[in-house]
């Protein structure tokens, strides 16, 4: 009987360690039970009795990553989504209060506080966070537009004089050069100069096979503008250059291409802003300009204020160079002033 | 005529062609120092080929040129063509043989001043100073100094043309050349610039001057020559001109329309 006695009271012992065990488990399966509930009701789209459901678990100080806390960053983000910024930040400080190292919490409230900030001080601050890169792009723009400016009017002339010349072989030759420059994507030449000609042992750096491109296509473009130029003054004037002893070259340098400049100035122009835009175009060959900064700052951070920034400075590059050709023609022109 | 041991100019047999069109067909002229010619004749009639042959401005097909008794501007390259002469050689006669234009051609984007200075300044490779004292000079000459900073556009059809004047004097010329100096003008600016002309006649420049100006011609010219279809019809003094060659059926027809 004694032995019998002795085995009931093993079993209950044991039972009841077993139901002492079971009692945390059965209050976790409790707190799951909510989390699916509360998902449902999110699934649905019923926000607020997601959030009744998950304010009845109860606070707990045992640690971090207890459901609590879960249950508590849970509603902030719900009630964020709703826009009641109040009760999302109340909802984080109940985190907050226990755990004040909580690093999701403290996040969160800074992104309430950004949210709650008026629009044009969260603009003015990416401003700040982006410009400085977008400002280096921007210096790297304006160095390959400097420098296609600089080469292609010379190259430009030399095309459109070869042009003019009755010695077929240099006339043939930069016919030739504009059919091709005109004729195929700035972008495929881009190309063709970075990556093609090293396999014909020609290798450049980014930036010279960009300078290289950019001035061999608008010297081709420029080639048709300046022999236009050339060819709408009246022939007279060359013929009246010659009366009075003047050689060739003599007539087109001091008579003939100084009456071009106030003609030219429109369409070379119109080419030098079309020049601002088709920078972007060397991004692809591993220069970073104002186009692959902006379009970085834009990867990174997903904030189209990069995209607006890079606008930005494009149209004060243009309107810039829009202000000084005007002057430029003004002055060209001051001759035909009566 | 007023000289005549050698000509200034020969012109022989000159011809010239546009395709079909036989513009000058073999024309004669030989111009004393200090003669005046005036070409008359309908449009068409090869007067201003003619004369702008005299300057290489035309390339022309057949016939000599001869210029202070050589023959110039044209030599004959190894298989026997004929062709123009080395650039600078033709720089070099045209700036001793003046041109002036119906449309003047001024160079707009130069001041009066610089117009004139031009041809001294970069064919003679004067230097400015002396380009400029040249054309002060020049403009005085045509009385249009106090025009000296200003631009082409801003003068009268008259003036500009004795800018003109003016520009080809600068380079000091033997003989000039006037093709209807006169045409592009109001009738009231025609005689302001044939004034210019006639004051340089009396200094004794040599020039051949084409016009329609008829009045002119019969007070300036040593010599009236009509020219019709490329060929010289008549010529003679003036008076003897407008006296005799009225008899002439195609003169007297030009003439009576002209006047």
């Amino acid at each position: 009987m004694k032995v019998l006695y002795g085995r009931v009271l093993k079993t209950i012992l044991l039972f009841s360690c077993l139901l002492l065990l079971l009692v945390p488990v059965a209050y976790g399966e409790d707190y799951d039970e909510i989390f699916s509930q509360a998902n449902d009701a999110m699934a649905s789209g019923d926000l607020p009795s997601a959030i009744t459901l998950l304010n009845k678990i109860p606070v707990s100080k045992s640690d971090d990553n207890s459901a609590f806390v879960r249950s508590r960053m849970q509603i902030a983000k719900l009630h964020f989504a709703l826009e009641d910024f109040a009760a999302a930040s109340a909802a984080a400080q109940e985190v907050l209060d226990i755990y004040p190292q909580n690093s999701e919490a403290m996040n969160f409230m800074a992104s309430v506080r950004q949210t709650q900030k008026p629009k044009y001080a969260v603009f003015f601050e990416d401003c700040l966070r982006f410009l400085p890169q977008l400002l280096k792009g921007a210096v790297m723009t304006i160095t390959l537009v400097f420098c296609t400016i600089l080469i292609s009017p010379i190259g430009g002339l030399l095309i459109a004089l070869g042009r003019l010349s009755s010695f077929k072989p240099v006339s043939g030759l930069c016919w030739f050069i504009i059919w091709l420059f005109r004729g195929t994507p700035l972008l495929l030449q881009l190309f063709f100069i970075y990556y093609g000609l090293p396999s014909l042992g020609i290798t450049f750096k980014p930036f010279t096979a960009a300078v290289l491109g950019l001035g061999l296509n608008y010297s081709a473009y420029l080639g048709e503008i300046i022999r236009g130029g050339i060819q709408s003054i009246e022939h007279g004037q060359m013929e009246a250059a010659k009366a009075i002893g003047m050689t060739y070259w003599q007539a087109m340098r001091r008579v003939i291409i100084p009456q071009t400049y106030k003609r030219l100035m429109p369409p070379v122009g119109n080419e030098f802003i079309a020049l601002i835009k088709d920078t972007a175009l060397v991004s692809t060959i591993a220069m970073v300009e104002l186009m692959r900064s902006a379009d970085q700052m834009f990867n990174a951070y997903f904030n189209i204020t990069a995209l607006i920034l890079a606008a930005i400075i494009y149209l004060l590059f243009t309107t810039f160079f829009t202000f000084i050709f005007e002057k430029i023609e003004t002055r060209a022109g001051i001759y035909e002033n009566r | 005529m007023k000289t005549a041991n050698q000509p200034l100019l020969s012109l022989n047999g000159i011809t010239k062609r546009f395709g079909a069109l036989t513009a000058v067909n073999g024309v004669d002229l030989d111009v004393c120092p200090g003669e005046i010619v005036v070409i008359i004749g309908p449009s068409g009639s090869g007067k201003s080929t003619l004369l702008r042959s005299v300057n290489f401005l035309e390339e022309i097909d057949d016939g000599t040129i001869v210029f202070e008794g050589n023959e110039v501007g044209y030599v004959k390259n190894k298989h026997g063509r004929r062709h123009l002469d080395a650039p600078a050689k033709i720089c070099a006669l045209r700036s001793e043989i003046g041109m002036v234009f119906q449309h003047f051609n001024l160079f707009p984007h130069m001041t009066v001043l610089g117009n004139v200075m031009e041809g001294p300044l970069t064919v003679q490779k004067k230097s400015a100073e002396e380009a400029r004292a040249i054309a002060l000079d020049m403009l005085a000459k045509v009385g249009l100094s106090e025009k000296r900073d200003v631009y082409p556009a801003t003068l009268s059809g008259g003036q500009k043309q004795r800018v003109a004047i003016a520009r080809a004097l600068a380079m000091r010329p033997k003989l000039m050349l006037f093709d209807e100096p006169t045409s592009a003008l109001d009738p009231e600016l025609i005689g302001e610039v044939f004034d210019t002309i006639r004051s340089l006649g009396k200094e004794g420049m040599t020039m051949i001057i084409v016009t329609h100006q008829m009045g002119f011609a019969k007070e300036m010219a040593d010599r009236v020559i009509f020219m019709e279809a490329g060929s010289f019809v008549a010529q003679g003094t003036p008076e003897d001109f407008f006296a005799n060659q009225m008899e002439h059926d195609r003169i007297k027809s030009f003439l009576t329309r002209i006047l």
